[in-house]
């Protein structure tokens, strides 16, 4: 087993955990009082969203029902939320999770039953940003919001990655194509805003995260160093959740220059402590089930199993993508279209590959979801293609991401050790 | 100094298998009975067996190596391994030229590529879901009153198969049933009920791709109607035998003795 690391080596995950809690209870639930005041709720998806562009009027709020949805999951709270959204709202069971419980939080939060009641309810939009990264189920699921509280849409058309130029960047005419959009949009801005919006804000704002994305990029790639200094899935999904929730604030800015410090003393720490040291590095693909987060986490720390890259953290953008303050609308514009998911099934196979490589991985692991689609679609092919044309040992598993209905532990574990122990005797031939 | 021994014990969701071998890999006893509800005893009931069967003394057992789904349970268990890694070696060692193994157990379907040494090179299992394991077969033929023996003499007097639903044990019970309410033929619903799991155990052969030879193992593997269906499906001979449905309790076996081997080596 893996030991967890001393306290002060895991301040991290502690820090950020008080942010998500300053979001839920600050920004979400006193809405009525920040209504009051002017402020906007502005609903947003992780998956390459403009928040630069929305910081600068001052009063927009951002709300992430993905992340109120995952949240719900991880603390147990899931059933009573599927049974809202199944049985009151009406959606058929093989709806995506996420749509499912984001929109019962809302529209029926006042009929829920949660225990943590925090995290089980959002505030209604006042405005709902639509980029279509990736997920065809985007939509449909803003529409849904749409019809329930008459809120105007912005929706921004961003082009699908068809294919990633050799400078793993997007096509210059998709980049214009979203930048002129991203222009365009700023009077409707400043109407549901009622602030007319300033440039130079903007600018500063990207020039933040410029920063911060050099950070969050600096930590990912720490991973390539063996031994590595933290699980790049299981805990980069926590240190994920300021680049999704606070991108572009100076918080955010200093939790990552923190974060890297943190983890540089890690890794001085690991190589006084071998017994800290990981036994197999992985690459995983896909989300987790949030709903046994932690107990599925052990099944691969019992092993000694460290992730040393994961795509997942990459969903609300490309490590290999660097914000450029000095052309603004179109540094956001090619992150909007940058995001893993957006990325082509070809491209992905191959950034998977190229990662196992680079990060010194002995296998990859893949766990599909029920819900989503988009992200799920490929994954057998992705393991036909690294395992039969590579030789890279793939562990395909399958449950959901917030639904634990679908999740069965004693299969699960018992796949997760037969992988183990197929590694170990390829490790000793 | 006398022979060390180790046993196999292989507590699967049906039935609990065991197998005691020696040091020299060879068999020298192997039992099986139901798993029930108490894992530990049907583990308990296997070893007193085994024991009683070979003559062999307890102490000259030196380790007994758990797989299956109870495999923790088991309190006198020294080491456990997976089944899937069991049912590799275990058909490699029945069958030496295997290099993919079909297993049906009593609540998963597996399908093993495997190397040969009998390690596993890559697996894939059915998901978290009864229809296309031997708990689908027994579900169904239950309702019907009918044994495995029966259901299968049945099945290989089938004329034209009747094709079941292949996603739901529950719903496909219901399918059965409407067929002999509507005057079909008991022994074509019979291999409509076998056809149904070998169908989707043909899918996960595809999946990983069929390198011959293949060994059929678990329960089902003992019903010549689900060998037929697959050697018709895949137009390939299939390595079966009795033995096979004990190929995770001799994988364990197998595992203990190079462990053995280990420590002996290491001192």
């Amino acid at each position: 087993m893996l030991p967890d690391f001393p306290k002060e080596l895991d301040k991290g995950k502690a820090i950020q955990a008080q942010y998500i809690r300053r979001h839920f209870s600050e920004e979400l639930q006193k809405a009525p009082e920040l209504k009051a005041k002017g402020y906007k709720y502005a609903y947003l998806f992780v998956m390459g969203n403009p928040i630069e562009l929305l910081r600068p009027f001052d009063v927009f709020i951002g709300v992430y029902p993905e992340i109120t949805s995952l949240n719900i999951s991880y603390k147990g709270e899931a059933i009573p939320v599927l049974d809202a959204a199944e049985g009151l709202v009406g959606f058929p069971t093989d709806v995506c999770g996420y749509v499912k419980m984001g929109v019962a939080s809302t529209y029926m939060a006042n009929k829920i039953k949660v225990t943590v009641p925090v995290i089980g309810h959002m505030p209604e939009p006042d405005l709902m940003v639509l980029h279509y990264t990736g997920c065809q189920v985007y939509i449909h699921w803003w529409e849904l919001y749409q019809y329930m509280f008459n809120t105007p849409v912005l929706v921004y058309d961003i082009p699908h990655l068809r294919h990633l130029e050799d400078t793993a960047k997007p096509h210059k005419e998709d980049i214009e194509y979203v930048a002129e959009q991203l222009k365009d949009s700023v009077p409707f801005l400043e109407k549901i805003s009622g602030v007319p919006f300033d440039e130079s804000k903007f600018k500063e704002t990207v020039k933040i995260t410029a920063e911060t994305w050099d950070y969050w990029r600096q930590t990912i790639e720490m991973e390539k160093l063996v031994p590595a200094p933290y699980d790049a899935y299981f805990e980069a999904i926590y240190y994920m959740s300021m680049i999704t929730i606070y991108r572009g604030t100076k918080d955010a800015l200093d939790y990552y220059k923190y974060l890297l410090d943190e983890l540089k003393a890690r890794y001085k720490f690991i190589n006084e402590h071998p017994e800290y040291a990981e036994r197999f590095r992985l690459i995983f693909e896909g989300v987790p089930p949030y709903h046994n987060y932690k107990s599925f986490w052990n099944l691969f720390k019992r092993w000694g199993a460290r992730m040393v890259y994961a795509t997942y953290p990459k969903v609300p953008g490309m490590e290999l993508f660097r914000f450029d303050p000095s052309r603004p609308w179109e540094s956001e514009a090619e992150y909007m279209i940058l995001p893993y998911c957006n990325i082509n099934y070809k491209d992905r196979a191959e950034i998977l590959a190229k990662y196992v490589d680079e990060y010194k991985a002995d296998g990859v692991v893949v766990h599909s979801i029920k819900s989503c689609k988009s992200f799920s679609s490929n994954h057998g092919d992705f393991k036909e293609y690294l395992s039969k044309e590579l030789d890279v040992p793939v562990l395909l598993i399958e449950s959901d991401h917030v639904d634990p209905r679908y999740y069965s532990e004693a299969q699960i574990k018992n796949r997760i050790d037969a992988y183990f122990e197929a590694l170990s005797l390829r490790a000793k031939r | 100094m006398g022979m060390d021994y180790v046993m196999g014990v292989d507590a699967g969701s049906t039935y609990t298998k065991g197998v005691l071998m020696n040091e020299d890999r060879e068999i020298v006893a192997l039992d099986v009975t139901l798993t029930g509800a108490n894992i530990n005893n049907a583990a308990e009931t296997i070893r007193r067996k085994l024991l009683e069967k070979s003559g062999i003394k307890e102490t000259d057992v030196k380790l007994v190596v758990g797989t299956g789904y109870g495999r923790y349970i088991i309190r006198f268990g020294n080491i456990q391994v997976t089944e899937i890694s069991c049912h590799a070696r275990g058909a490699h060692y029945l069958f030496p030229n295997t290099r993919t193994v079909l297993d049906i157990g009593g609540q998963d379907m597996k399908v093993i590529k495997v190397n040969e040494r009998g390690d596993v090179v890559d697996f894939v299992m059915n998901d978290k879901c009864a229809a296309g394991t031997g708990r689908f077969v027994e579900t169904i033929i239950k309702s019907f009153g009918l044994n495995f023996k029966d259901a299968n003499d049945l099945a290989l007097k089938s004329r034209r198969g009747i094709a079941l639903s292949s996603t739901c044990t529950v719903f496909a019970q219901t399918e059965a049933m409407e067929h002999l309410a509507i005057g079909d033929a008991i022994e074509d619903i019979m291999y409509g009920v076998f056809k149904s799991v070998i169908t989707r155990a043909v899918g996960l052969i595809t999946r990983v791709g069929l390198t011959p030879e293949l060994t059929f193992t678990g329960g089902l593997s003992l019903n010549p109607i689900a060998v037929k269906i697959l050697e018709t499906m895949l137009k390939t001979k299939v390595n079966h035998s009795d033995m096979t449905m004990f190929a995770g309790a001799i994988g364990a076996a197998l595992y203990g003795v190079e462990k053995l081997e280990t420590e002996k080596y290491i001192g």
